[in-house]
């Protein structure tokens, strides 16, 4: 199938302390990140991840792509188990990770984008055209030949969305994509999305703006504490106030879901 | 992945890494003027030691000066794999480099072959320099017998250095296991002195070190004109280690990675 399913995916980090713990308060344990989540994600949609800090958005995300791999249960990508075709799904997934620090900064824009296509077998007598007009759909076409270095916050974001699209994924995952973007630039980038999606990628993207997840999402998923609480096609939320009591509703903070309430009346 | 995929992937890593040092203007002076301070001082050293000391039938300088410059490349070249693996979990960018289209291991071994054209021509400039500026013969140099011997020697290095890496992603302290093996290895390799100097225990240690191999071809090739045939203990041993070592490092290198992936520890340093 075409698009992204997660069946029963858990994944747990275990926190071994250093071997002369007794010098500090490192403890051992371990930390739930993803409880039996179950998710599908189809082609041509966007699914929208909320959820609180530390609720598993990141930690799904990178399961899909393969930097991590699941304890349990399985993901597929367009038909591939991540685990046992790793290389298969590296080549159709595109990811923007939300760390600035993930580029060479003594590298140009344009030459860290050439750099990765190559890594990622964009073919070479396209990469030069590709590479321009994905700085161009970025806005970044009037930096591209400045050392990425001297970036703001902003156009280090800008590029991790270039990277992620550069060979044309069918499957897109972006990490709080608008977080360090102007509004202006932020608009650009939900039509982005929404073309995206409509030229048939599956996208999920997670943040924590309610309102760029009613301007790009088709469905929202809710995740705490490593479980998916709630599942719903955005198309019954359309307003931002009826997408916050959800969410805190479906994280369970029924204290701010009340105030919302009595607002709203 | 096809031959012309691999090339080009190449080609990209070569050109990042040189547009990197480039912009690094400093570096080569500082690596230059740090290589003739140290041949000065084995210059001097040689010369305070005197003529009558001959260690296999050598000139000290000369000696030292095979041994040092092979010594440093061979470790160099394996503490590039560190390197390479270190510097992007620091930079941010191993988890994304582990995440696109090359295979990890692939993307490892190319980055290193990169950094070690980088010590190539160092070692090149180490050796011309003391050829040259320290007077040094090499008349009798012969040529076949150098690349079989230097060849041979990389790989063996690079199985060392992938396993060091390894090591990097497991545990995260790679460097300091590769600086106990060189610092090991400037004792029982013969890089400074003969090996004749050391005790029976420790020389039958020093046979199980590819660098030990490395620095007594690379001496009879460059300094005495050995021919191949001759120097078909060393050329043995050295191709044994690589046949033994390249693909089991590159197994366990593999074998890290995917545990690191699972323990979700790609980034951390």
């Amino acid at each position: 199938m075409e698009g992204i399913i997660l069946e029963s995916v858990s994944k747990t980090f275990r926190h071994r302390p250093a071997l002369f713990n007794w010098l500090g308060r490192e403890q051992r344990g371990e930390t739930r990140a993803l409880t039996s989540v179950s998710l599908t994600v189809s082609a041509g949609t966007v699914l929208v991840l909320l959820g609180p800090n530390g609720s598993g958005k990141t930690t799904l995300l990178k399961l899909v792509s393969t930097m991590l791999l699941p304890d349990h249960g399985w993901i597929s990508v367009n038909g591939a188990d991540t685990r046992k075709q790793a290389g298969k799904v590296r080549q159709n997934v595109g990811f923007a990770v939300v760390t600035e620090r993930s580029f060479f900064p003594r590298l140009t824009a344009r030459e860290n984008l050439e750099f990765f296509a190559a890594l990622d077998d964009v073919a070479r007598k396209c990469r030069k055209q590709q590479v321009e007009t994905i700085l161009q759909q970025v806005g970044l076409s009037h930096a591209a030949d400045r050392l990425v270095m001297k970036f703001s916050s902003g156009m280090w974001q800008r590029l991790g969305i270039a990277r992620a699209l550069l060979k044309n994924p069918s499957v897109i995952l972006l990490d709080e994509p608008t977080r360090s973007l102007d509004p202006g630039s932020a608009t650009q980038f939900f039509d982005l999305v929404r073309t995206l999606a409509a030229q048939g990628a599956a996208v999920i993207l997670a943040t924590h703006s309610f309102q760029e997840a009613l301007a790009v999402g088709d469905f929202v998923a809710v995740l705490d504490h490593g479980r998916l609480s709630a599942f719903r096609s955005l198309s019954a939320l359309q307003q931002e106030e009826k997408l916050r009591s959800f969410y805190f509703e479906s994280t369970g903070d029924f204290e701010e879901s009340a105030q919302l309430v009595s607002r709203e009346a | 992945m096809t031959l012309g995929s691999l090339i080009d992937k190449t080609i990209a890593i070569l050109r990042r890494d040189l547009l990197i040092a480039v912009r690094y203007r400093s570096g080569f002076v500082i690596t230059a003027a740090g290589s003739l301070a140290q041949l000065a001082a084995f210059y001097y050293l040689a010369r305070a030691v005197g003529p009558s000391f001959r260690p296999d039938g050598l000139d000290y300088f000369p000696f030292v000066l095979v041994g040092t410059g092979l010594f440093s490349f061979l470790i160099s070249g394996m503490n590039s794999f560190v390197q390479i693996v270190q510097e992007a979990q620091q930079a941010g960018t191993l988890e994304i480099l582990m995440s696109t289209s090359t295979p990890g291991p692939v993307l490892l071994f190319l980055s290193a072959l990169s950094a070690l054209t980088g010590h190539t021509l160092r070692l090149l400039f180490y050796l011309g320099a003391g050829l040259f500026l320290f007077g040094v013969s090499a008349r009798t140099l012969n040529i076949a017998s150098c690349l079989t011997i230097l060849g041979l020697s990389i790989m063996s290095a690079m199985s060392i250095g992938i396993v060091a890496a390894a090591v990097q992603l497991a545990i995260h302290k790679g460097s300091a296991v590769l600086w106990l093996f060189s610092s090991a290895s400037w004792l029982t390799t013969g890089a400074l002195f003969p090996l004749t100097a050391l005790p029976g225990p420790v020389r039958a240690v020093a046979q199980w070190i590819p660098l030990t191999h490395s620095l007594q071809g690379m001496r009879s090739a460059l300094l005495q004109g050995a021919r191949l045939p001759s120097l078909l203990p060393e050329i043995s041993v050295l191709a044994l280690f690589s046949l033994v070592l390249l693909p089991s490092s590159l197994w366990l290198f593999s074998w890290t990675l995917r545990r690191a992936r699972l323990q979700g520890t790609l980034s951390y340093y």
